[in-house]
């Protein structure tokens, strides 16, 4: 398996944390996810080993009595889910040197999040976007399937735009069943593009998840004197003493984070802050179940 | 209020004033690009920032041009000339000393220079004390102070340009010395002039109350003039050169000169390097007609000598802003050579041990400046030397004389020539009682040995400079003389026996030293005086200037006249008559340059030429202003804050620390 993005500490120490869908799920096959049929279908599914987290009464106590090992009971309210990773690709993503390349951080942290996926039972897609481009490989589950995951990761390279209403649109193509989408991008276009694709989403009755990866030059804008600023997706170019506009550009970074939190909590979608000097195992731990 | 600037140079420095300009421009031009995702933030951020980073980026250009500015400044070395309203402080004595040289005519220097002497007059406190003089003299006599505005006025409308060369600090001292009797307790003096170079000894005026008022503006000012005109002779034609400089940092180029003489009129295009002369030489053909009064030696000459049918030649370049000498004047001589005999009598193989070393040296570097021609000779040849073709002989402790050689030099001296008879060991008293009993200044009596300082006559006779230098003069030993009746003793030792007796012998003199030419006796030739005193023989009246015609304006000039003349006239060029003594002949007021005529019995004699001085033309600045050492004068009447500058230094470093300041709170 290809692990160039894929950190497998990070990976490992994540290994007992679970991505649930807060929303019940149609999933046919057993998983984590609360069935949207719960009552309807109780009929056993299959054992599966003690994890942290299981409900003690699911414990099959007869088999620990016979085995000596602890097994908890499926049944077919529990289902598993596929995951929609949507990597922005866009030009404004390469900025950055070696891991701290926003895309390269976007990757990794998609990377592990996928594997973790898999590893709990769910099917994943992932896929990018740049412009009004969308390329996705349909989600599968199996361990196995994290390859051609990882090489379609890999294969990103930064260029284009960055729009969110249109690849979603095609995605939601390929995810027609219930699925839960990941976002990761730094979101450097419209707020009302935002808006609308959230709406989008929340409409399609898909739980979102935004990762919005930011550089920490973006957030803390650390230049000194006067330099010429060339912006990597517009071109359009400016000349600032970066000392007399730091204030105010912090304060204007500070003011879209805060915005886009709000309209993430507006759709019921989770926004996670990801700063590329963050570890990626922070950000993942702040969606995953406890 | 005057304000002016030390070193005027360093304000080209204010140029640079553009830099921190050019700095920042450079700076916002050629910036490092940087890609960057958020431009959208920053350009929105930067309509906040735009009017305070403008307002720090003036602040900061503002702190520097001026910091740059005061630096410059300090350089400059500004001066600050304050005058105090009339009235105000307590009465003063002010010398002010207009400089009426002929170069303050170049341009409007010498009206600014009358302006500004008025001012000073109006400025003075009431019941103060002033001198308003010329820098060159006139007929003025002795500086004396004087009160009340209007007589200063009255002093300062009687100055006009002078036609002279200068001497500044000789005339500043006699200011400075003129005050000192003046009441009074703040005296000084303003020296009000174009600093030229040409008239200062030094550049490095060391006088405390000195103030001195630039009024020439310009650093350097350009000026081309006449230097020169000499003739030689030929037999055919008169060969006339003219000698042109240029005083400016610029070639001159094809410049017209042009040159009138026996009403022929020729002229030439001169190209004339800067700080160069060039020589012209005009050929003139004519044939010699003596048409004035000749002399003996001239009538000596070849009479196909081709001296022109014309006497008088002008020449002249056109005017610039210094007219008065682009036009010169010069008259045919009738005796161009000037011949000195120097008579060694202890000569020597090692030259500097011969008893007229210093003499021939002396009589060489005079030569230079009159053309003469020097000759010397020893013991024996003298005594079959005609002296005829002299105008003035040496005898240097010359032992043997005979009767010929004796009336060969009494006749010499009656023809007009002039014998100075140095003493020393080998000069037997009796033989030259004897033998030069009627030419001889004093009798000879015997040597006397003991230091003796010279003691000056109660008239001087020579320059004061040199009067005031000739106590360096110590005589070792001397030979006692007593001065023959009508003899006038020139110089005298301390005791009362004389160093220097002169007497009259037929039309020309006989001057007597009583101690030798050389070191044996006396430091004499090695004093600063001995050549000013040598040259003084020769400007002595009727010592070798018959046949001249051309002199600087302020020479004494001798006046060729003939023994039953009872009546001597010299018209200036303006037509102005001047009657003159006739014993000794000499005319004193050529003040003005061009031809003047000499008249005898009411019928015109001979001309003579007078021209400006040549080194005046040379305008050239002085290279160092002058310094002054106490600029703390009592209030009253001039202020000079010569330390000006230090104010500009302090706020040049306020101004640095402030600009620091401003940086860090900006960032």
């Amino acid at each position: 398996m290809a692990n160039g993005i894929l950190d497998m500490e990070t990976a490992s120490r994540l290994r007992r944390f679970y991505f649930r869908s807060p929303s019940r799920v149609r999933g046919r096959k057993a998983g984590i996810h609360k069935s949207l049929y719960k009552g309807i279908s109780p009929d056993f599914l299959e054992y599966k080993e003690y994890n942290r987290g299981d409900e003690l009464r699911q414990v099959d106590w007869r088999l620990y009595g016979r085995h000596d090992r602890l097994y908890v009971k499926k049944f077919e309210d529990e289902v598993n889910l596929a995951w929609c990773i949507l990597v922005d690709s866009s030009a404004s993503m390469g900025y950055g040197e070696g891991g701290s390349q926003k895309l390269r951080y976007a990757e990794s942290l998609a990377a592990t999040l996928a594997y973790l996926l898999l590893r709990q039972g769910d099917s994943v897609g992932a896929g990018a976007f740049s412009g009004m481009e969308l390329s996705i490989i349909p989600p599968r589950a199996g361990n196995s399937y994290m390859t051609p995951i990882l090489e379609k990761l890999e294969s990103l390279t930064p260029s284009g735009g960055t729009t969110l209403t249109e690849p979603l649109l095609k995605a939601l193509e390929v995810f027609k069943q219930d699925a839960s989408f990941i976002i990761l991008s730094d979101l450097l276009t419209d707020e009302s593009e935002i808006e609308k694709s959230l709406q989008l989403l929340k409409a399609a009755k898909k739980d979102t998840v935004i990762f919005h990866v930011l550089h920490e030059d973006e957030i803390d804008f650390g230049f000194r004197g006067p330099l010429e600023f060339l912006d990597m997706e517009s071109e359009e170019k400016v000349i600032v003493d970066t000392d007399a506009v730091r204030d105010g550009y912090r304060k204007r970074i500070r003011e879209f984070t805060g915005k886009l939190k709000l309209l993430c909590h507006e759709y019921e979608s989770r926004y996670v802050l990801s700063p590329t000097s963050r570890p990626v195992e922070e950000s993942l731990i702040e969606i995953a179940d406890k | 209020m005057n304000f002016s600037f030390l070193n005027p140079l360093f304000l080209i420095g204010i140029s640079a004033v553009a830099l921190p300009l050019i700095a920042h421009l450079i700076s916002r031009k050629s910036g490092v690009v940087k890609k960057f995702p958020a431009v959208r933030f920053i350009i929105a951020s930067q309509g906040d920032a735009s009017a305070r980073s403008r307002l720090k980026d003036l602040l900061l250009l503002l702190l520097r041009a001026c910091v740059i500015v005061l630096l410059v400044l300090v350089f400059a070395k500004p001066a600050l000339f304050s005058f105090a309203p009339a009235g105000s402080g307590g009465p003063k004595a002010l010398g002010i000393i207009v400089d009426n040289s002929f170069s303050m005519g170049y341009g409007d220097n010498f009206e600014r220079a009358r302006e500004k002497a008025s001012e000073l007059i109006e400025t003075l406190p009431d019941g103060s004390f002033g001198i308003v003089a010329p820098l060159v003299a006139g007929e003025e006599g002795r500086l004396s102070p004087t009160s009340g505005k209007e007589a200063l006025r009255d002093q300062l409308s009687e100055i006009t340009i002078s036609n002279t060369f200068t001497e500044n600090e000789a005339r500043l001292e006699e200011a400075f010395s003129a005050l000192d009797g003046a009441p009074g307790q703040t005296k000084e003096v303003v020296f009000i002039t174009d600093l030229r170079k040409n008239g200062w000894q030094n550049e490095k005026i060391e006088r405390d109350r000195l103030t001195i008022i630039d009024v020439s503006g310009e650093a350097a000012q350009a000026n081309s003039a006449v230097t020169g005109i000499d003739a030689s002779y030929g037999k055919d034609a008169v060969t006339l050169g003219l000698s042109v400089s240029n005083f400016s940092d610029r070639p001159e180029e094809s410049l017209l000169a042009s040159l009138s003489a026996g009403g022929e009129e020729l002229s030439a295009y001169l190209d004339i390097p800067p700080g160069g002369t060039v020589l012209n030489e005009f050929a003139i053909p004519g044939e010699y007609i003596s048409g004035d009064k000749t002399s003996d030696k001239a009538q000596d000459r070849p009479s196909d000598d081709a001296r022109g049918t014309f006497r008088e030649v002008t020449a002249g370049i056109p005017r610039d802003r210094l007219a008065v000498d682009d036009t010169r004047y010069f008259v045919l001589s009738d005796s161009d050579d000037f011949d000195v005999l120097i008579v060694d009598g202890d000569p020597r193989e090692d030259a500097r041990l011969s008893e007229t070393y210093y003499l021939a040296r002396a009589a060489e570097t005079i030569s230079e400046i009159s053309g003469a021609h020097i000759t010397v000779e020893d013991n024996d040849r003298f005594l079959g030397e005609k002296l005829s073709g002299y105008d003035l002989v040496f005898l240097a402790n010359v032992g043997d004389i005979t009767e010929g050689s004796a009336k060969e030099l009494g006749e010499f001296a009656a023809r007009g020539g002039t014998a100075v008879i140095f003493l020393g060991e080998r000069v037997r008293a009796s033989s030259y009682n004897a033998l030069l009993k009627d030419l001889l200044p004093a009798e000879l009596i015997t040597e006397v040995e003991g230091e003796a300082k010279i003691v000056p006559a109660p008239e001087p006779v020579f320059p004061k400079q040199i009067g005031e230098r000739l106590s360096q003069v110590g005589v070792r030993k001397h030979i006692k003389a007593v001065p023959s009746p009508g003899a006038e003793v020139l110089l005298g030792l301390e005791g009362g026996d004389p160093f220097m007796i002169k007497k009259s012998f037929g039309k020309g003199s006989v001057f007597l030293v009583t101690s030798t030419a050389d070191t044996s006796w006396n430091n004499f030739s090695i004093t600063t005086v001995f050549l000013p005193v040598v040259k003084g023989f020769l400007d002595m009246p009727g010592v070798a200037n018959e046949g001249r015609r051309n002199f600087l304006i302020g020479d004494a000039i001798p006046i060729d006249a003939s023994d039953e003349a009872d009546r001597i006239e010299v018209r200036n060029p303006a037509g102005k008559r001047y009657v003159i003594e006739t014993s000794p002949a000499l005319f004193d007021k050529a003040y003005e340059p061009g031809i003047y005529t000499v008249r005898e019995g009411g019928k015109d004699s001979y001309k003579f030429a007078v021209n400006v001085d040549p080194r005046e033309s040379n305008l050239e600045k002085l290279g160092i202003a002058p310094e002054k050492p106490d600029a703390d004068i009592t209030p009253g009447l001039v202020k000079v804050y010569r330390d000006i500058w230090r104010y500009f230094l302090w706020g040049a470093v306020m101004l640095f620390i402030s600009e620091a300041v401003a940086r860090a709170v900006f960032s």
